[in-house]
Order: C-alpha cells, then sequence, then structure tokens
C-alpha cells in the first residue's frame, strides 16, 4: 500500500460520501414502499406519484433538516451533540475500503492489506455512537437501550470476525480486492457457508435491524437509545442505519458472493477496459440490493427475539461454530497445501 | 508524513492527558479513545499497520467500551465529580510525578543517543503471524493460559454473585 | 343453592342476616358487616360448593333510594358477588353501613383480587376498609375532593363552579404524581444491586392505552411491579344515574371499545330482565351473530397485536386489513363501525339489510385460510414461541384467585365459558367448541383466543344459514323505541309512544345482574331500579380491572421484554378497566 495515496482516492470521496448518504435517502423510502408491498398496503405513494411516492423521502428529508434542533437540557449536550457523528462517521468511514469495481478500473478509495481489519473497527467504533446517545440522553429506556446496544455490538463483533477469517484464510490476505479476486474460480458462498450465516446474523446485530432492534425495540424501550433525539441529528442516527444496511450488504457480497463477478461461468463474457469497470459496478451493486431487500424481508417476516436469547444464541452457538469453521478451514488449507 | 505524526503524538499526550486529570469519568474515557486512536495512527505511519487496525478493533472498539458500559451501569452522579476532584488533589501528583521522572529520563537518552527509525519497512497481518507462530509462540502460548485462568475466575466470581443475589431477591 | 343460604343462616344467627328477593334471582344475604370475613372465609373453604371467585366488591349509595322493601336499614351498602364453578351457582353478600360509621373489614387477606376492588370501592364511596394493605385512590387522582359515587357528588359539569387550573393546583397535581419507590412498596436497597426505577407509561407504545406500570428493575429484570390505572376513567358508572335508560347504551359501547356490541349486550338482557321482557327469537340470533362478529374483530386485533408486542412486524397489518372487511359487514348492518350501539332493550335496532347473509358467508369463508397462513406466519414461528412459552403462567386456582376470566382462564385448563355452561341468548342452540389450553402461558393465552376465532366463525355461519324469522324487538311496552306503526291510528298508543320516547321507559323497581362471556372475559352489568327513567345504580364489572391487578404476580422475575409479551396476552383496553 502506498502512502500517501494518489489523488484520484481523494477524488473519488466525495462522491462515494454523498452517493451513499443519497443511497441511504432512498432506502428509507424504498425500505417503507418494499414493507407496504408485503404487507398488503401501499406505504408512501403520494409525494411524486409519477416516481413512486419518491418525493417522500425527500419531503422526510427536508422535515428533518428544518426540524427544531433540540438538545435535551437534562442530559450530556457534548455527547449527545457527539454521537450521532460519530455513529455516521464511522460507517461512512467503513466505504473507504469497499471495491467498487475490479482492480484495473480503481475504483477504491483505498486497497489496503487491513482492509476487512478495518471494516471491523470502523464497526466497532460505530458502538461509541450508540453507547454515547443511550448515555447522553440521561433517559432511562435510553440509557437500557445503549446498554442492550454495547453488549449485542461487542459480542457479535467477536463472531464478525472469526466468521470472515475462513475467507482470509482461504485468500492468503485482508485486502478485498485480493479475496473477490480469489473467488474467480468459486464463490466462498460454497466452501464458507457457515461462515456466511455467522457473518449475517453477525451484520444483522451490529446494525441493530429488527429482528435484532433490541437497542431500539419500540415496543419494549419506546425508542431506545435515540428515544430522545428528533431533527437530523435523529437523521443522522437513521441515516447510519442505512449506511450499516449498505456496507454489510456490501462486505456480504464482497466476502462471500463474488463482489463484481458473475458468477464464474458467464465471467469470460465480460468485455475489458471501461466496459468491465461499468459491467462490474452493475454487477456488484444489483448482488447489494439483492442482500438490502433480504435484509428488509427479515425485518417484516420474523419477531425480535428476547435480550438473553439473543446473547445465548451468540455465544453459545454462533462462537463454538465460528471456531469450528476457521479450524476446519484451516486444516482443509494444510490439507490441500 | 511527519506533520501527520507530530499531530497524532500532540494529539495523543494532550487526550491522555485529558484522561488523567478529567473529573468526568465516562468524559475521560472517550478521551482515551482519542488517544488510542491517535496512538493507531502513529502505528500506521510506523509502517504497523496490522497493530493500528487491532489497536482500534480491540482497545478501542472493545475494551473501553466495555469500560464505559460499566460506567453507564454505575450511573454516576453529580457526586462522583466532586469525588474525583477530592481525590486529584496537588499532592497527589507528587508521587507519581517522581515516578514517571527516571522512565522520562530513560526515553530521553534512548532517543538522543542514535537516529531513531521513523518508517520501518512495512509489518503486514502475514509478518505478525509468522512471528507470533514462531519465535514468540511461548508468549502466545502462556498469555492464552494467562487469560484462560482469568476467564475461569471471572465465570467462578460472576456465578458467585449471581446466585448470592438471587437469595436476596 | 337454598342450603347455602340455610347454612350461611345457621352460621351467623338467622336474625341476624336477610335474605332479599332480586330478578336476577341470585341469592342475596344481607349480614352484619363483623361477619363478613368469616362469611367469605366459610363461603371459599366450608360451602358445600366453594366460591372460588370472588366476581365483583362494590358498594351502593342508598340514601335517596325510595324502593328497599325486605332490605335493613343502610347508608352505604357494600357488596360481594361470588360465583362457585363447581356448582355452577352465584351468591350475593351485602353489607349495610352507615353514613357515620361506614367502616367494614377487608377480605383482600381471603380473596387477594378485593385489594382493587375494596380501593375502587373507597375512592368511589369513601367505604372505609380495614386491615386494607393499601387503601389509597385508585382511579382518580391522588388530589381529588370527594367520592364521585355518592349521590351529592355533581354529575356534570354544569353543576360545579368553573373550573380554573392555577399554578398552586397544577403544582400540587404534579407533586402528588412524582414517584416515590417507597411509597409504592418497593424496597430499595440490597446488598450487591442498585435498583434502577422505570416508569412504564402512562404514555408507552406497548401498554394498549394510558397505563402506567412502575418498574423495580435489577439489570432488566423485573423486580417488582406496580400497575397504576385511572388515566382513562370517565366515570361511566356515575353518568348512567343521569341517563334514561335507553340513552346509557351508546355510552356502553364505550366501555370497552374493543367490544362494540358485547357491551350492550349484558346491559340489555339485564334491563329486559329487570323489565320481565322475552325478546323475539331473530333478535337474539341476530345479537348473537352481531356479538361474535365483534369477537372475532377483537381476536384479531389482539392477534396482530400480540405479536407486534414480541416485535413481528407484518401480522398486524394483515389484521387489520381483515378486520376491515368484517367492518364493512358490521357497517352494512349496523351503519356503525367500532361502537354500532345497535342492541335495544328488547331486540336490535333495526331489522337485518338485504343481502347481509351473502356478505356474513363470504366472509365465513374467507377467513379460515387466512388464519391458517397466519398460525405459520405468527403461532408456528420459533422466535415467537421462544418468547412466549412459559412466560407469566398460572393455573386455574391462581387465576380465580385473581379474578380471571373467559379466554385467560381457559387457556389454564378450565372449560368455563358461559356461552356453555350458562347458556343465555340461544348459545345452548349452536354447536360450537370451548378451545381451551393447559400452560396458562402467554402463548396459551394467546392460543386459545385464535382457536375462538374459528369457533365464532362457526357460530356466525349456523347464525347465517338459520335465521329465524319473525320481529327483531320485543313487542313490550318497555321496548325502546317504542313501536310506532300504530302511534297515528289512535291517541293512547300516542301519548305513550311520546312519553316513552321523550322520558324514556320506566324500569320497575328492583335489582339484577347479569354476566356474558365478553371478547376478554366475564362482563357483568348490575343495575338498580328505583322506579325511574334512569338507573339508580350501574355497575359495570369488566374483566381488565382485574387481570391488571394481577400482573406484578405473573411478572416478577421475568424481564423487560417478558412484562411487555405479557401485558399483550391480557388483551385489555384501558377503557374497559378505568371504564
Amino acid at each position: 500500500m502506498e502512502f500517501p495515496p494518489n489523488i484520484w482516492s481523494y477524488v473519488l470521496i466525495l462522491p462515494i460520501a454523498v452517493g451513499m448518504l443519497v443511497t441511504a435517502l432512498i432506502l428509507v423510502w424504498w425500505e417503507r414502499r418494499l414493507l407496504g408491498w408485503w404487507q398488503d398496503r401501499k406505504g408512501p405513494n403520494r409525494v411524486w406519484p409519477w416516481a413512486g411516492g419518491f418525493g417522500q423521502a425527500i419531503a422526510d428529508a427536508v422535515k428533518l433538516l428544518a426540524k427544531d434542533d433540540w438538545v435535551p437540557p437534562f442530559g450530556d449536550r457534548l455527547f449527545f451533540v457527539l454521537a450521532p457523528a460519530i455513529v455516521a462517521g464511522s460507517m461512512l468511514m467503513a466505504y473507504v475500503v469497499v471495491p467498487w469495481a475490479p482492480r484495473e478500473s480503481g475504483l477504491i478509495i483505498t486497497d489496503s492489506n487491513i482492509a476487512v481489519l478495518w471494516f471491523l473497527a470502523m464497526s466497532s467504533l460505530a458502538v461509541y455512537g450508540v453507547l454515547l446517545a443511550g448515555f447522553a440522553s440521561n433517559n432511562k429506556y435510553a440509557l437500557l437501550g445503549g446498554l442492550r446496544a454495547a453488549a449485542q455490538m461487542v459480542t457479535y463483533e467477536v463472531f464478525m470476525a472469526l466468521s470472515l477469517m475462513g475467507v482470509v484464510i482461504l485468500a492468503g490476505s485482508f485486502s478485498l480486492l485480493d479475496i473477490v479476486e480469489d473467488q474467480a474460480e468459486l464463490w466462498n458462498i460454497g466452501p464458507q457457508f457457515v461462515g456466511f450465516v455467522i457473518f449475517l446474523l453477525a451484520g444483522l446485530a451490529e446494525t441493530h435491524r429488527l429482528p435484532f432492534d433490541l437497542p431500539e425495540a419500540e415496543h419494549e424501550l419506546t425508542g431506545g437509545f435515540h428515544t430522545e433525539y428528533s431533527g437530523m441529528k435523529f437523521g443522522l442516527i437513521m441515516a447510519a442505519e442505512y449506511l450499516g444496511l449498505i456496507i454489510t450488504s456490501a462486505m456480504i457480497v464482497l466476502l462471500f458472493f463474488g463482489g463484481w463477478l458473475l458468477p464464474p461461468a458467464l465471467q469470460s463474457l465480460v468485455p475489458t477496459g471501461l466496459a468491465s469497470a461499468l459491467v462490474g459496478l452493475g454487477v456488484f451493486a444489483a448482488k447489494i440490493i439483492v442482500f438490502i431487500n433480504f435484509f428488509i424481508l427479515l425485518r417484516a417476516a420474523i419477531p425480535r427475539p428476547r435480550y438473553d436469547q439473543l446473547m445465548s444464541l451468540g455465544w453459545k452457538i454462533l462462537l463454538p461454530l465460528s471456531l469450528v469453521n476457521v479450524l476446519g478451514t484451516g486444516a482443509w488449507m494444510l490439507w490441500t497445501g | 508524513m511527519e506533520s501527520l505524526f507530530y499531530i497524532a503524538a500532540v494529539t495523543a499526550l494532550a487526550s491522555t492527558v485529558l484522561v488523567v486529570t478529567g473529573k468526568n469519568a465516562s468524559h475521560a474515557l472517550i478521551y482515551l479513545i482519542v488517544s488510542l486512536l491517535s496512538v493507531a495512527v502513529i502505528f500506521f505511519l510506523l509502517g504497523a499497520p496490522f497493530a493500528a487496525a487491532l489497536e482500534i478493533v480491540v482497545y478501542a472498539g472493545a475494551i473501553v467500551v466495555l469500560f464505559l458500559f460499566v460506567v453507564m451501569m454505575l450511573n454516576l452522579g453529580k457526586g462522583s465529580v466532586a469525588r474525583e476532584s477530592a481525590w486529584l488533589r496537588p499532592r497527589m501528583w507528587i508521587l507519581p510525578c517522581l515516578l514517571t521522572i527516571p522512565l522520562f529520563l530513560g526515553l530521553v537518552y534512548a532517543l538522543s543517543g542514535e537516529s531513531v527509525q521513523t518508517a520501518a519497512s512495512m509489518v503486514g497481518p502475514k509478518t505478525v503471524g509468522t512471528r507470533l507462530f514462531g519465535p514468540y509462540l511461548l508468549a502466545v502460548e502462556l498469555a492464552g493460559i494467562l487469560l484462560l485462568a482469568a476467564l475461569v475466575g471471572s465465570y467462578h466470581l460472576g456465578r458467585r454473585y449471581l446466585s448470592e443475589r438471587r437469595e436476596e431477591v | 343453592m337454598s342450603t347455602v343460604v340455610d347454612d350461611l343462616a345457621t352460621k351467623v344467627g338467622a336474625e341476624r342476616c336477610t335474605v332479599q328477593e332480586t330478578a336476577d334471582k341470585i341469592p342475596t344475604i344481607w349480614v352484619p358487616r363483623e361477619e363478613i370475613q368469616s362469611v367469605l372465609r366459610f363461603l371459599k373453604d366450608e360451602a358445600s360448593t366453594p366460591y372460588e371467585l370472588l366476581f365483583d366488591v362494590s358498594a351502593i349509595d342508598e340514601r335517596t333510594r325510595q324502593h328497599r322493601v325486605d332490605q335493613p336499614d343502610s347508608d352505604f351498602t357494600v357488596f360481594y358477588h361470588l360465583i362457585s364453578l363447581s356448582g355452577n351457582n352465584d351468591i350475593r353478600i351485602k353489607v349495610p353501613l352507615s353514613e357515620a360509621d361506614n367502616r367494614v373489614k377487608s377480605v383482600s387477606s381471603i380473596y387477594p383480587v378485593a385489594n382493587w376492588y375494596e380501593r375502587e370501592a373507597f375512592d368511589m364511596f369513601g367505604i372505609d376498609f380495614e386491615d386494607h394493605p393499601n387503601l389509597r385512590r385508585i382511579l382518580t387522582p391522588p388530589l381529588w375532593e370527594g367520592h364521585p359515587l355518592r349521590k351529592e357528588h355533581p354529575a356534570r359539569a354544569t353543576e360545579m363552579d368553573p373550573f380554573t387550573m392555577t399554578p398552586e393546583f397544577q403544582k400540587a397535581q404534579q407533586d402528588a404524581l412524582k414517584f416515590v419507590p417507597e411509597e409504592w412498596g418497593m424496597n430499595t436497597d440490597a446488598k450487591h444491586t442498585d435498583f434502577m426505577f422505570l416508569n412504564l407509561g402512562p404514555n408507552h407504545p406497548s401498554v394498549h392505552g394510558v397505563f402506567r406500570i412502575a418498574l423495580q428493575l435489577d439489570g432488566e429484570v423485573i423486580v417488582q411491579a406496580v400497575p397504576d390505572i385511572g388515566y382513562h376513567h370517565r366515570a361511566q358508572e356515575k353518568m348512567s344515574e343521569r341517563q334514561t335508560w335507553h340513552t346509557y347504551i351508546p355510552y356502553t359501547d364505550r366501555v370497552d371499545y374493543l367490544g362494540g356490541v358485547i357491551n350492550n349486550f349484558p346491559y340489555v338482557m339485564n334491563v329486559e330482565n329487570m323489565a320481565g321482557m322475552k325478546v323475539p327469537e331473530r333478535a337474539q340470533v341476530i345479537r348473537v351473530m352481531l356479538v361474535e362478529l365483534f369477537r372475532i374483530a377483537s381476536h384479531l386485533l389482539f392477534y396482530g397485536t400480540f405479536a407486534q408486542d414480541v416485535g413481528q412486524m407484518s401480522p398486524v397489518f394483515y389484521m387489520f386489513a381483515d378486520r376491515e372487511r368484517l367492518f364493512s359487514i358490521i357497517e352494512a348492518i349496523t351503519g356503525g363501525r367500532m361502537h354500532p350501539s345497535w342492541f335495544r332493550i328488547g331486540g336490535v335496532c333495526q331489522d337485518l339489510p338485504d343481502g347481509w347473509d351473502a356478505m356474513v358467508l363470504d366472509f365465513c369463508n374467507y377467513l379460515p385460510k387466512r388464519l391458517d397462513h397466519y398460525e405459520k406466519m405468527a403461532m408456528q414461528n420459533g422466535i415467537l414461541q421462544r418468547r412466549t412459552k412459559g412466560i407469566g403462567a398460572y393455573n386455574t386456582a391462581e387465576g380465580l384467585e385473581w379474578g380471571i376470566t373467559g379466554p385467560s382462564l381457559r387457556a389454564t385448563g378450565s372449560d368455563w365459558d358461559l356461552r356453555k355452561k350458562r347458556p343465555y341468548s340461544m348459545y345452548d342452540q349452536f354447536d360450537f367448541e370451548i378451545p381451551m389450553a393447559t400452560n396458562g402461558d402467554t402463548y396459551d393465552r394467546c392460543r386459545v383466543r385464535v382457536d375462538e376465532i374459528r369457533e365464532s366463525l362457526k357460530i356466525i355461519r349456523q347464525c347465517a344459514e338459520n335465521m329465524p324469522s319473525g320481529p327483531y324487538k320485543a313487542d313490550h311496552r318497555l321496548a325502546t323505541p317504542p313501536a310506532k306503526e300504530r302511534t297515528m291510528q289512535d291517541i293512547e298508543t300516542l301519548i305513550h309512544h311520546f312519553l316513552n320516547v321523550s322520558w324514556g321507559p320506566v324500569i320497575p323497581p328492583g335489582e339484577s345482574s347479569t354476566i356474558v362471556e365478553a371478547r376478554t372475559g366475564w362482563n357483568s352489568y348490575y343495575s338498580i331500579s328505583d322506579g325511574g327513567t334512569m338507573s339508580y345504580r350501574t355497575r359495570i364489572r369488566s374483566p381488565s380491572f382485574p387481570a391488571l391487578q394481577q400482573i406484578p404476580v405473573i411478572s416478577n422475575g421475568f424481564m423487560v421484554s417478558d412484562l411487555i409479551a405479557i401485558v399483550a396476552s391480557i388483551d385489555f383496553v384501558m377503557a374497559d378497566v378505568d371504564r
């Protein structure tokens, strides 16, 4: 890895950051439409009916921006303001290492031989945002939510890291470019299916979306760690949730579903040059969208386990399973040389 | 490069001082995170990205979270700030400072002696791994045993606490 | 049954007790106040058919009552309605009290359910229950002045000076609401733990209305839960004392706002009983059909919100869509949706519209398929089962101790459904089963209600296929509104019509209570007529009230998430609790 990186990296930062935030905005609306479709109702379809009601997303954003920026007088002001910035900031930082298209296209801010660790590091920093939000609100529901979030996210961090070690062993590298290129013959979903399942569950827990939305569990904690948040601070927390959703889907695709690669049989059809970058980007985006929709479907379908059930699922099932997975992959690598 | 190093170093020093002198436990912990992050940057600049990443994942991402978790659970009120200020009287600083002086002198001596390599060759994850399971294997094993002992110990303590509490309730 | 009365008479002394005749034929015995504890203990433990259930306790302000034949002198009467499930009979004990000395011993040590009922009687009448563990106001705010159900307490705003909110008043009220754990009987210190006190409600997404539970938490584990009610109190019972027998019907709709006409049912049957009216068969079957439709509507809502409260997002939307279809039927028949106020004294408001049976049968064919789908989606879901099985369980005896009736009791393995055990309104003519479960936990309470939907569908189908012909309202002079057909033919009928419409019917003096199997338990109306156009006293016994009192017993030691599931499984609405 070269440092400082070339100028191209700096150029990419802004479009990716803005692009992701806009995607998060679209996702808010998209999720509500999809849920509506699955739940026998319409969802937001009134603003800009010609665009399927997409205007609702913009209207919501404008509303959030225009709202009174209220900070609870009884809370910790510094942390209260800092928390949403940490959540959204760390989530955005994770995109630094995501390769959007094949190596030749250069559509990546920086390739690094610690890319996977970087992703883990950033998602572990996101815990602070949630924890501080819960703590700074000085509200008991927020506190309970923050505590749940901290325990849940720290716990699932462990399995998330362990689950993708199998992939790292197979590729022999922490670089996401290497990992994707290693899958040209066979996507990791085959050999690393156990790792995929664990990563999926851990990803759900890290982004604390239903069914693992215990930190905010509306029916129990009214809003959990963001009970006291409103306006754009709430908007940032919300955006961070969707940023997390996108990055988790992107990581699943990169680690287990061959990133921008088409299935091995079709890969030879991809032209070279600029076209390959475009095809790669399109394939990658399509795969991500599939997973985002899958996460939304999970939200529509599954009830929320109890806090202790979630924790015991983690420690009693996922931890041994992921250790066995790492062990097995290592043994297999040794065996095959 | 060099300016980045100095920025990170100054941030690390300043935030560490704030950790020690801070009266609000949770604020102090946040400074600790800042300090750890700037140390991570320094590691990175020194060509040890793996160590940098682990610094963030393990120290900032897991250990300090647990500290903060505990501080939140205890829900320290205004009384704790007063207590902290009572503890941090000037008199308290004398002994720690005296103890630090030899360390500081040693550091100055080490730094002034010969030219210090700032940007060593890159130490990638693979190198770290082969080193850990090569020359330092014994240390890794010992650390593993120590951690196992700690794990069993904390389980034992926690279980006794839980059963006692169950009787109370 | 009379043997119980004889046994009681020998126990207390025949000269000290009086037997009263009532329209509902429930043996009603007046005993002196010193004996109340021994009498109830006798009824609970020694009677030939033990009275397991203390169904209702309240009081009557007798000071302005005119017709009190066979009754001893009394200013305030406390009555206890007990039910023996083993013998399928009732008994009502009354205790006369004087205004100057209205003390009576608390029976909450014998029947724990009496705790809240006695608090309510204290709140509403100022009856002083001696040895009560916690005799505080329960429905009115802590600083309320007077006792609302006493006759001298104003019933409408126009009887009082205009209300002004002074800052001092506001502050005093707010200070009185402040949460002090010790006042709520919470122990604040333990060796190892700092407890957290969490105020769940009155506004919380999962308390189904304005209901407050003060929680003492150790981490997330509930050490103690203290429910607090009264935020939805609208003095329904007081209102009955200034509404005619007829115009009170719409108020009953709103007691349990999910029940719709189920609320009208016990009230009109009770008044009909006092008036000695025979309701035509067609009207009875129409009533049954509507009641069962509303039962389905309510159970669907319960089902959806139950799944939602354990975190499943979708079922509630499907079930609201189904409920909407159902309401379109109800709308076609009654013109209303949630509160049609459609039953009348002597029958129903109107005959069924053309084409009603096609709509009803359509729905009967449509819903079972959907229910199969929901079964897979919710009831068979592993996470939902793990969240609800073994949570908040009690057995039949414990349930009865706390006054639990209806589906929540049947979840413990009891087969007590009033529609089978004491068939009213031709329920004995229908072919349906009583769903039961055995564990009495949160899951089973949902299970029973879900199965009841199918049984209700069976009943509705039988109604639609075998609707008797005939009038939809009794041909009786007290039926409301009076028949209009012949009013333009002769002056006598016109006068009576005029009087009966403008005053409303005059119900002969007497007392009666009627219990029905309402949507979530037994709902009873106990009315006293003093020979006027208005009720002298109406007592509404709602099934949710005692169920909330039981929450601490079944939720201590569980987690906050479990409490939410427990609360969801009780299927209450606060309007029904506070009345």
